[in-house]
C-alpha cells in the first residue's frame, strides 16, 4: 500500500489498516506501518491462536510455585532452596526449511535469549526435530545433517549442553521440516525478580548491546506467517545469520550486569527486532520512551528507519538501566568488548517516539502495537479421517521375529546416537543422566540435593488421527519420560506446529490439540507456563500440510540423588514387570507404517484416572526403593522397550505373555500396539508380592512378563502363533547402524 | 602456604566455570577466575587454560587466544617451571602459542564428538600425572571438533617421553575404535620438554566427581591432586 514515505507491501488486512488509521487519526508512516505489519503478524500476535490458548488454566493464579506464566519470554517456576528455573520452547521451522544450518543455529540463539532475559543463566538445550523419511531422500538427509550441525555448532560454542531431544521422520515433513528448540535457565528467585521484561520506571536509560543491526532477517516473522511456496527460496535473505561467540559474550556480560542490581528491565531482540522489544518493554510497563534511532549501531551505511526498526539481526539485547548505574553497566560491556549504545530514555508519556535525527518517524501509543486484533477461525474435522480410522491391520505377512528386527531398525525407533554425539551434552558439569541412558536428561542443581529432569516430544502420527487424544498421549509420554527417571513433572510448555489456520481442517487440528493438552493438564495438575505457535507449515506446491505436532516439553524435579532411576536393566534374576494394559491401538503405529505403509487404524486413547493411578503407584514403589530400572513404552510397543533396556549391560530376558493378554489380542496387536502410559520396570523377586498388593490398592494393572537372564537373547512364550527368539546383539547392531548407514556416506 | 591457581577466562571459554567448580568445591583450593587481559603471573603458583571456543575458534581453534597478553604472562611461568595445564581448547591454544609441539586438526569424522572414552597413562613423571601409574586406564570424556593430534617429529616426542596419554580401550589396548578423532598414534595428551606444561583433549574437570561418571570413577581428580601436590613440594 502507498503511505507517507513510500510504498510498502504488507500482510495486514484491510480492516486492520483501517483500525490503525482510525486509532492514530492519521495515516501511519512507512516505518510505523512496517512495525504494525510485523507486530500483528501471526507469529508475534498469536491472533488466530489466542482464543484457543485461553483454554489453558491460569498457571500463575492456580499454582503457587509458578513465578511467570504464558505471555512472558519464558515460564519460570520456584523449585525451592531459593532457586528458580526458566524454560521455553519455540519453533524455527520456516528458516530451517530454507537454510537448515543458519536456520537451526539462530533458533538456538533466539531461545537462549528468551531464557537469558528472565535474568537466569541458560544451562540446557533440548531439540525436538521432524524431517521427511531419510531413505532414498537426499533432500531430507541434507536438512537433517545441517540442522543437527547448526544446533551443534551454535550450542556447543555457547557452552550450554544439549541434554535431550527427539527426532521423528514422516513424509509429511518433507517440504516443511520442524525444528523446535527449547532452553532451560537456572538462577536465584532474586535474579529473576530483579530484571523483568518491562520498563516500569521513567528516566531510565535504554541500552542496546551486542551485535550490530543489519539488513538480514528483515520481516522474518511475516515470512514465518506465510506458507512455503516454490518462491520461498527467494526469501533466503529473511533468514538470519548466527554468531555463537557473540552470544556467549552476551550471556556472560548480561549475567554480570544483572548481578550489579542496576538493570531494571531486560529484553531480547528477536522477531520484530527493536520495534517489538521497545513496544513490549514500554507497552507492558506502562511507560513511554524517546529513542534516537541513529544511535543504533548498524552493520552497513545507508540503512533507512524502516530497515533499522524492523531488522531481525541476531545477538542483540535491550537493557533498561537505573540512571545511577549507567557507568557501571557500560564498564561491564566494555570489559567484554561488546558493542553497545545508549539509544534513549524511558518517560511517563505512554508514547513511543522514535527520532531519525530531528525527524519524528514513529509516534505511537506504546500499547498500540501489542493490541493486535483477534481472529476467530473456522474449525472443520477432515472428512478423510473416518476412512483412515476404520483401516484394518492386515494379517502379519512375515514371522514376528522378522517384524521386530525391521522395527528396531526403523528410522523412528533406532538409536539417535548419531545426533547426540555431535552435541556437547556434558559441559557445565551438571549432566547426571546423559543422552542414551534415560528417557529424559537429568541435571544436578549444584548446591542442593535436587535434580531437574526434562524431556520433549509428541507423536504426530497419533495426533493426525485424533488430535485431542494424540496431544494428551504426547503429554502422557513426555511426563512418562521424566517419571521414568524419578522426577515429578512440575510444569509444561508447548510448541504447536500446524498447517495454515485459514484452512478449517488445519485449524481443527490445532484447536483440538489445545483442548486435549488443556484438559489433561488441568486433571493431572500440571501448570502450562508458556507456549509458542507455528502455523503455515504447509507446502503450497504439493498442497500438503504437516502432520499436527503439538510438541510438549516437561520439566520435573527429583528430590535427592538416591531417587534417580535409569533405563538399563541391572541384575540377572530380577523380574520384568509391565504397568498398564495394552489395548487394540495400532492406529498411527510404527508397525503399521513400517510393515504396511498405512497411516490409519484406531489411535491410542488416554484415560486420565488410570494414568494418575499409575504415576502415583510408581512413586509409591520409588519411595519403597523397589524399582531398579524404568522405561516408558513408546513407538514399536513393549518388546522394543525391553530390548532397549537389555542393550547397555548386555542382558537378556525370558518372557511369558500368557498371563498378560486378558483381552485375547492377536499377537501382532499385543506386541506392537502403542497404547500410551505403560512402563517396563525391573524389580526384585522378593518384592513381587508387596508390589502386587500395592497394584491392587492403587487400582493399577501390573503383570510380570518374565525375568532377566545372563544371555543376550529375548525368548518369548505364550503367544498364539509362535514362540519368539531374538538375538540382542543383532538387535543392537540394527538399532545403532540405521542412521550412520544413511548419513555417513 | 596458600596455593593460588588461576583459571584464565578467554572470551568464549566455556569450561572455565567447570574448572573453577572442581578446584574450589571438589579439591578445595582457592582459585581465581581471571579475565585474559587482566592476568598477572606473579600472583599465581599454577595456571589452567580451560576448554571452550576462545574467540569463537574463528580463523582456527586457539590461534587468536594464543596472541592474548595472558600467554606472555604464562610464558614467564613456563620458563620458571610453574605448572600450566591446557584442557581441550586450552591444549589448542598451547600448541598455537608453541608451548607444546604439534597441532590439533579437525576430527577425521568431520564431526564434533562428545563421549566418554579411555586414555592410558604413558608418562607419570609430570606435575599432573605423578599420582597415576604408567599403564593406568582412565575414564574421561572428550568433547571437541578439532582434536586430531598431529606432529611431524613423532620420533623425537617418543624419545623425550613427551607423550603423556594415549586413547585406548578399557583394557589399555590402542585400537582404532578407541580413538575418537583419528589422532596420530592415538595421542591424547602431550607435555613440553621440561615437563611443566601439559595439554590434553579430554576433560579432567568433567571426570572428577563420581556422580558425573558412567561408572562412578573420579579419575579426573588425579590431575588436579597431582598438580597441587607438585606445587606444595616445589615451594
Amino acid at each position: 500500500m502507498k503511505v507517507n514515505g513510500g510504498e510498502l507491501k504488507v500482510d495486514l488486512t484491510e480492516p486492520e489498516v483501517k483500525w490503525i488509521k482510525d486509532t492514530l487519526e492519521r495515516d501511519p508512516s512507512i516505518t510505523e506501518l512496517g512495525m504494525f505489519d510485523v507486530m500483528w503478524s501471526e507469529h508475534c500476535s498469536y491472533k488466530s491462536s489466542r482464543p484457543k490458548l485461553k483454554l489453558f488454566e491460569d498457571a500463575e493464579k492456580n499454582y503457587d510455585y509458578v513465578l511467570a506464566g504464558p505471555g512472558e519470554d519464558a515460564g519460570v517456576i520456584d523449585i525451592g532452596n531459593g532457586y528458580a528455573l526458566a524454560f521455553r520452547i519455540e519453533s524455527h521451522n520456516h528458516p530451517s526449511a530454507i537454510e537448515p544450518y543458519h536456520g537451526a543455529a539462530t533458533g538456538i540463539g533466539g531461545i537462549i535469549r528468551d531464557v537469558l532475559c528472565m535474568g537466569v543463566r541458560p544451562i540446557a538445550l533440548l531439540d525436538p526435530l521432524r524431517f521427511g523419511t531419510l531413505k532414498n531422500n537426499p533432500h531430507s538427509q541434507w536438512l537433517f545433517k545441517y540442522v543437527v550441525k547448526g544446533i551443534a555448532d551454535y550450542g556447543n560454542c555457547t557452552g550450554i549442553p544439549t541434554i535431550g531431544g527427539e527426532v521423528e521422520f514422516d513424509k509429511s515433513f518433507e517440504g516443511n521440516c520442524l525444528v523446535n528448540v527449547a532452553c532451560i535457565g537456572l538462577g536465584t528467585v532474586d535474579d529473576f525478580r530483579h530484571a523483568p521484561s518491562r520498563a516500569y520506571n521513567p528516566e531510565d536509560y535504554i541500552i542496546l548491546m551486542g551485535g550490530s543491526t543489519g539488513r538480514d532477517g528483515i520481516h522474518g516473522v511475516t515470512f514465518a506467517s506465510r506458507t512455503l511456496t516454490d518462491m520461498s527460496e527467494a526469501d533466503r535473505p529473511a533468514v538470519q545469520i548466527g554468531d555463537p561467540f557473540t552470544k556467549k559474550m552476551i550471556i556472560e556480560a548480561t549475567i554480570e550486569a544483572i548481578k550489579t542490581g542496576y538493570v531494571r528491565g531486560l529484553k531480547d531482540l528477536g522477531g520484530g527486532g527493536i520495534s517489538c522489544a521497545l513496544s513490549e518493554l514500554t507497552g507492558d510497563g506502562g511507560t513511554g520512551a524517546k529513542i534516537e534511532m541513529r544511535k543504533i549501531f548498524t552493520r552497513e551505511p545507508g540503512m533507512n528507519s524502516y530497515e533499522i526498526m524492523l531488522s531481525e539481526s541476531q545477538e542483540r539485547m535491550a537493557f533498561i538501566v537505573k540512571p545511577e548505574g549507567l557507568e557501571k553497566i557500560l564498564e561491564i560491556f566494555r570489559k567484554f568488548e561488546m558493542a553497545h549504545a545508549v539509544i534513549g530514555r524511558t518517560d511517563d508519556s505512554k508514547v513511543l517516539k522514535i527520532y531519525d535525527g530531528d525527524k519524528l518517524v514513529v509516534n505511537l501509543p506504546s500499547i498500540a502495537l501489542s493490541e493486535s486484533p483477534i481472529i476467530d477461525r473456522e474449525e472443520k474435522r477432515p472428512e478423510i479421517l473416518d476412512g483412515l480410522i476404520s483401516q484394518k491391520t492386515p494379517e502379519p505377512s512375515s514371522n514376528l521375529e522378522e517384524i521386530i528386527y525391521k522395527l528396531i531398525a526403523s528410522e523412528n525407533i533406532c538409536s539417535k546416537e548419531w545426533v547426540y554425539r555431535q552435541y556437547d551434552h556434558e559441559v557445565g558439569v551438571r549432566s547426571v543422566v546423559k543422552c542414551g541412558t534415560g528417557d529424559s536428561g537429568v541435571l544436578r542443581i549444584i548446591g542442593t540435593n535436587k535434580f531437574l529432569a526434562s524431556s520433549v516430544g509428541t507423536n504426530s502420527k497419533h495426533c493426525f488421527l485424533n488430535p485431542y487424544e494424540g496431544a494428551k498421549g504426547g503429554l502422557v509420554e513426555v511426563c512418562g519420560n521424566v517419571i521414568a527417571n524419578g522426577a515429578r513433572p512440575k510444569a509444561m510448555v508447548n510448541c504447536c506446529n500446524f498447517g495454515n489456520p485459514e484452512i478449517p481442517e488445519s485449524f481443527w487440528y490445532f484447536a483440538n490439540s489445545v483442548r486435549g493438552m488443556a484438559d489433561f493438564c488441568k486433571e493431572l495438575r500440571i501448570p502450562v507456563v508458556g507456549g509458542n505457535v507455528s502455523f503455515y507449515n504447509e507446502d503450497e506446491v504439493n498442497k500438503t500440510a504437516i502432520k499436527p505436532a503439538p510438541v510438549i516439553m516437561i520439566v520435573g524435579i527429583i528430590e535427592g540423588v538416591e531417587k534417580i532411576i535409569t533405563l538399563p536393566f541391572k541384575n540377572v534374576g530380577d523380574d520384568i514387570l509391565i504397568i498398564g494394559e495394552t489395548e487394540n491401538e495400532l492406529g498411527g503405529s510404527e508397525y503399521h507404517s513400517v510393515m504396511y505403509d498405512i497411516e490409519g487404524g484406531l489411535p491410542p486413547k488416554v484415560d486420565e484416572k488410570k494414568i494418575k493411578a499409575r504415576w502415583d503407584f510408581i512413586f509409591k514403589l520409588y519411595e519403597k526403593k523397589m524399582i531398579k530400572a524404568n522405561h516408558d513404552v513408546n513407538k514399536g510397543g513393549f518388546l522394543i522397550s525391553i530390548a532397549e533396556m537389555c542393550f547397555k549391560n548386555k542382558l537378556g530376558a525370558d518372557l511369558d505373555l500368557n498371563n498378560y493378554n486378558d483381552t485375547n489380542l492377536r499377537d501382532d496387536k499385543l506386541l506392537f500396539s502403542e497404547s500410551v502410559g505403560r512402563f517396563i520396570i525391573e524389580t526384585e523377586p522378593k518384592d513381587f508380592e508387596v508390589i502386587m498388593i500395592l497394584a491392587e490398592k492403587f487400582k493399577v494393572t501390573v503383570k510380570k512378563l518374565g525375568v532377566l537372564i545372563n544371555k543376550p537373547e529375548i525368548n518369548v512364550k505364550g503367544l498364539a502363533s509362535q514362540d519368539i527368539k531374538l538375538n540382542i546383539e543383532k538387535m543392537k547392531d540394527l538399532y545403532d547402524s540405521t542412521i550412520p548407514n544413511l548419513m555417513d556416506i | 602456604m596458600t596455593i593460588k591457581i588461576a583459571v584464565v577466562q578467554f572470551p568464549g571459554a566455556n569450561c572455565d566455570l567447570d574448572a573453577m567448580h572442581v578446584l574450589n568445591n571438589v579439591i578445595g583450593i582457592e582459585t581465581s577466575l581471571v579475565w585474559h587481559n587482566h592476568f598477572k603471573e606473579a600472583e599465581f603458583d599454577g595456571v589452567i587454560l580451560p576448554g571452550g571456543f576462545s574467540f569463537g575458534d574463528y580463523l582456527r581453534a586457539g590461534i587468536i587466544a594464543a596472541h592474548s597478553p595472558a600467554l606472555d604472562e604464562a610464558r614467564i611461568m613456563l620458563k620458571d617451571g610453574r605448572p600450566i595445564l591446557g584442557i581441550c581448547n586450552g591444549f589448542q591454544i598451547l600448541t598455537e602459542a608453541e608451548f607444546l609441539p604439534g597441532a590439533l586438526l579437525q576430527n577425521d569424522s568431520l564431526k564434533f564428538v562428545c563421549k566418554w572414552i579411555n586414555i592410558r597413562v604413558e608418562n607419570n613423571k609430570t606435575p599432573f600425572t605423578h599420582k597415576m601409574k604408567n599403564g593406568d586406564v582412565l575414564a574421561i570424556p572428550v568433547a571437541h571438533g578439532e582434536g586430531r593430534y598431529f606432529a611431524d617429529n613423532l620420533k623425537e616426542l617418543e624419545e623425550n617421553e613427551q607423550i603423556v596419554f594415549k586413547y585406548s580401550d578399557e583394557n589399555g589396548k590402542y585400537t582404532q575404535n578407541a580413538n575418537p578423532n583419528g589422532s596420530m598414534e592415538n595421542i591424547a595428551g602431550i607435555r613440553n620438554l621440561e615437563g611443566n606444561c601439559l595439554g590434553l583433549m579430554p576433560h579432567p574437570e568433567r571426570a572428577s566427581e563420581a556422580i558425573l561418571a558412567p561408572k562412578g570413577t573420579t579419575h579426573g581428580k588425579l590431575f588436579f591432586d597431582s598438580m597441587i601436590e607438585f606445587i606444595k613440594r616445589r615451594s
